[in-house]
């Protein structure tokens, strides 16, 4: 088992520091980074929201936007350049095990990941903590509530985002896992997402009576083994709103998130023993 | 049945993974704002889409707006409508989408539509007048839709009083809106006065005495200024009710 343990961590570490080299991981890295921080300047294009508001959702935006884009196009490059180098051959001829060289692949790339999200988490919160501190001093001149938010609620939403990347990170795995070629994984990946966010509209349509069960049951398949990847956009209500979401409900969004990233790992690995290499 | 039993567990592990996550979608469900599929048919293909499947909600439906004041230039109803419902529907807690939409459909679309069918020359007076209505019902409609949804209602609640009082010319909806926007905390200074003048006017003018007058002695007097304007309104009140004068507001230290 620890061996086991040994041989993933090795090809993760070995992953993680091919990622993070890519020019790629850089340029999105770039991108999001400055669409967090380019946010105080666009609020000139805000129509009456806070402006607390207005700047966080920029950030969030960032961080589903390129976050998507990197989880999609890294793992499948990730897992394609080994394919197409043939060190997989090499690698795989070892005492490594097909399904230890995917989870290793997979946590490779969900720490690329996790470094994705803290930088821009980090970002973002600096830039709300000093516009906060502006409208602090604004509020105390003009006698009104001064907007706030919250860097516990911001961190709960990073969480959130790491493990909601790590979900289609995980898809893109098991795809790829059984596609030939690395841009068919990158397509079907990314329309894997666009399903994913759309998948609560089955999920609401299910709690609606219907008169055909084949329709019903066709809901109840789609809703179980698509994630509802919607269920992790709190953003507003975890670090702008003072109510904020009750614990057990992030919670239980985390866990099925886990849980989602579990099974798709299990069976990508699954899917790539059946592969010929 | 041994090759089957790992395909088997994957797909019990995606099941128990799709019943967690319905199970934390009911617990996370209220705090996303509803935008169902009525809203994005019409404007699908139109960017909105980016802004549902993320966190660029806000920014889309700042972007939605803009677009939809292009179509407002071109007197475009279906569009300007769709575009400006769809910004309502990105970021429903926002106000000012609400009361604009409201605005434009209440006010703007019914004279749209009578350019289109011909000009105010042309199209019968009645024609005019059940467009109007139909218009400015629908306004009403939204900015009831947007009091739902929307954090600050007051601003909403006295556009639909506006149109209930100009376009519908229901003063007895108009001071009702009127009422419940004056008695709100953070009612502006007019709101009481209209509503008293609406009342008057729809010949309720006993209940726009007491109303006023209650309303002028627990909200007004006790602010720095006492609101004389307001004082003044309800002596003209006194005066033409008849009401007799050790029934009437005590005079004021300051009143002139």
């Amino acid at each position: 088992m620890q061996a086991s343990f040994q041989r993933v961590s090795w090809i993760a570490r070995v992953t993680f520091l091919e990622a993070v080299r890519q020019r790629f991981f850089a340029f999105l890295l770039i991108l999001g980074a400055a669409m967090a921080l380019s946010s105080v300047s666009f609020r000139v294009l805000d129509f009456g929201h806070g402006e607390l508001k207005f700047i966080a959702d920029f950030g969030f935006g960032g961080m589903f936007l390129f976050g998507s884009v990197l989880a999609v196009v890294m793992t499948a490059q990730l897992f394609f350049s080994e394919m197409d180098n043939k060190t997989a051959l090499t690698l795989l001829a070892k005492p490594l095990g097909r399904g230890e060289f995917l989870l290793g692949k997979f946590a490779g790339a969900w720490a690329v990941l996790g470094v994705f999200v803290a930088v821009l988490s980090v970002l973002l919160g600096v830039v709300l903590w000093a516009r906060e501190q502006e409208l602090l001093l604004l509020a105390e001149q003009s006698g009104k509530v001064p907007p706030t938010f919250s860097a516990s609620g911001l961190a709960q939403f990073a969480l959130l985002q790491w493990l909601r990347l790590g979900v289609v990170a995980s898809i893109v795995l098991a795809i790829s896992a059984v596609a030939r070629t690395f841009l068919y994984a990158v397509v079907v990946g990314a329309l894997a997402v666009v399903a994913g966010q759309l998948q609560w509209i089955a999920q609401d349509a299910i709690l609606k009576p219907s008169e055909s069960p084949a329709y019903e049951a066709v809901l109840w398949l789609t809703s179980r083994l698509l994630p509802n990847l919607q269920q992790f956009n709190i953003g507003d209500a975890l670090v702008l709103s003072t109510a904020g979401v009750e614990s057990g409900a992030v919670l239980a969004v985390a866990l099925a998130g886990a849980a989602y990233m579990a099974a798709y790992v299990f069976l990508g690995a699954l899917l790539f023993k059946r592969r010929e290499i | 049945m041994r090759r089957l039993a790992p395909w088997l567990c994957a797909f019990v592990a995606l099941f128990a993974a799709g019943t967690m996550a319905e199970h934390a979608w009911r617990g996370v469900r209220p705090h996303i704002p509803e935008i169902g599929r009525k809203e994005l048919e019409p404007t699908l293909g139109q960017g909105v889409l980016l802004g549902i499947l993320g966190g660029l909600r806000t920014v889309v439906a700042d972007l939605t707006w803009i677009r939809s004041y292009v179509l407002w230039e071109r007197r475009d109803r279906a569009g300007c409508e769709a575009l400006m419902r769809a910004a309502c529907a990105l970021d429903p807690h926002s106000r000012y989408f609400w009361e604009n939409t409201g605005y434009a459909v209440g006010f703007d679309l019914a004279h749209w539509e009578i350019r289109r069918r011909g000009g105010y020359a042309k199209v019968p007076a009645e024609t005019q007048e059940r467009l109007f209505h139909a218009y400015a019902r629908r306004g009403i409609e939204i900015l009831e839709e947007g009091r739902r949804h929307a954090k600050t209602t007051t601003p909403l609640l006295l556009c639909a009083a506006q149109l209930a009082e100009i376009k519908l010319k229901d003063h007895r909806l108009a001071a009702s809106y009127y009422q419940t926007a004056a008695e709100a905390p953070d009612a502006p200074w007019y709101a009481a006065r209209i509503c008293a003048q609406t009342l008057w006017e729809d010949g309720r003018r006993e209940e726009a005495y007491r109303w006023l007058r209650q309303y002028w002695l627990t909200r007004m007097l006790p602010k720095e200024d006492g609101f004389p304007d307001d004082l003044q309104r309800l002596r003209t009140m006194e005066q033409v009710l008849g009401v007799k004068p050790e029934l009437r507001i005590p005079r004021q230290a300051w009143e002139r």
